[in-house]
């Protein structure tokens, strides 16, 4: 099945129909789809603050990311749901977009970042390498590709 | 607001050239600028309710993420402002941005509010649980901002022009 056939049958599904239907439905899904990934964003940034030993420092890292971590692992999950959901509704405006498969690299690569940096504040919790506070900038730049290449979706 | 001056503020070159050819990227900006200010409002927020960071002094929550919010704030005001150039008659009629407005300024004087008044007694309440007005204004505040989000979603799918 070629794309252009996959996107033409995710919008005669039924779910689909009913969220093109439903007045509002995109939008609305898309506003909690940009609260998730704010608080996420915000979230990341501390650990990532945190790793290079600034942001609420006050806290040993382990504790830090044991708080937040699992805060990011909902959001991400709630994105999932609501970014599904948008692809179900527009499918052409993703599957068929390349910028769609780029935000889905980064993403990615947010993740498995996020796993590793995860496992770092577990095990070694308040050792500061240079190779962890690098991963913690490039994982805030990932972040902000992830971003940068949603806003894009709309404009190719 | 006289409707000649949002005529000339968009026909400028710079509104034009936003308009033509850079308006995703200063919206990029702007997203990731108000991704910080939200995000970081909301982890000073729910420590002010006492669901988080409880473990650490609300002022020192406030003291260490506070410079990122008013940092990431002007950024999210110039690109706001550049993004209401490019389309500045179409906007200033805009149910949404109207709304955003006006939830900014009400979660301003939120904030106005808790700092003149609620924020005087915080050495009685910093490391513990704060008063219900302190959890009260914490509230308004994330209600305000997810306000402010949703109208600002908003405004991409109703503004004309």
């Amino acid at each position: 099945m070629s794309i252009v056939a996959f996107g033409n049958w995710l919008t005669s599904t039924a779910l689909s129909q009913l969220i093109q239907r439903t007045h509002g439905a995109i939008a609305d899904i898309q506003v909690v789809h940009i609260l998730c990934l704010a608080t996420l964003f915000a979230l990341a940034l501390n650990l990532s603050l945190r790793i290079a030993g600034r942001g609420l420092a006050a806290e040993p890292l382990a504790s830090l990311a044991g708080r937040f971590v699992p805060a990011m692992w909902i959001c991400l999950g709630l994105l999932f749901v609501t970014g599904a959901l948008l692809i179900i509704a527009e499918p052409h405006r993703t599957v068929g977009n390349p910028i769609f498969y780029v935000k889905m690299i980064l993403l990615l690569v947010a993740i498995a970042l996020t796993l590793w940096l995860a496992s770092v504040a577990r095990s070694e919790p308040e050792k500061r390498a240079a190779l962890h506070v690098a991963a913690a900038w490039l994982y805030m730049l990932v972040w902000t590709g992830v971003i940068v290449a949603g806003r894009y979706i709309a404009y190719r | 607001m006289d409707a000649g001056f949002l005529d000339w503020l968009q026909s400028t070159g710079l509104a034009v050239a936003i308009s033509e050819e850079w308006f995703p990227f200063v919206e990029s900006l702007h997203v990731i600028t108000m991704a910080i200010v939200a995000g970081t409002i909301f982890v000073v927020d729910t420590r002010l309710i006492g669901l988080t960071s409880t473990r650490l002094p609300f002022s020192y929550v406030a003291e260490r993420m506070l410079p990122w919010t008013w940092g990431a704030f002007v950024c999210s005001a110039v690109t706001g402002t550049l993004l209401f150039i490019a389309n500045a008659t179409g906007y200033f009629d805009n149910t949404p941005f109207r709304m955003k407005m006006l939830l900014l300024v009400l979660a301003g004087l939120n904030m106005l509010y808790f700092q003149r008044v609620t924020f005087r007694t915080v050495s009685a309440w910093d490391a513990g649980r704060p008063p219900v007005t302190a959890r009260l204004a914490g509230t308004i505040s994330l209600i305000l901002w997810c306000g402010v989000i949703a109208f600002a979603r908003w405004i991409g799918f109703t503004a004309t022009g």
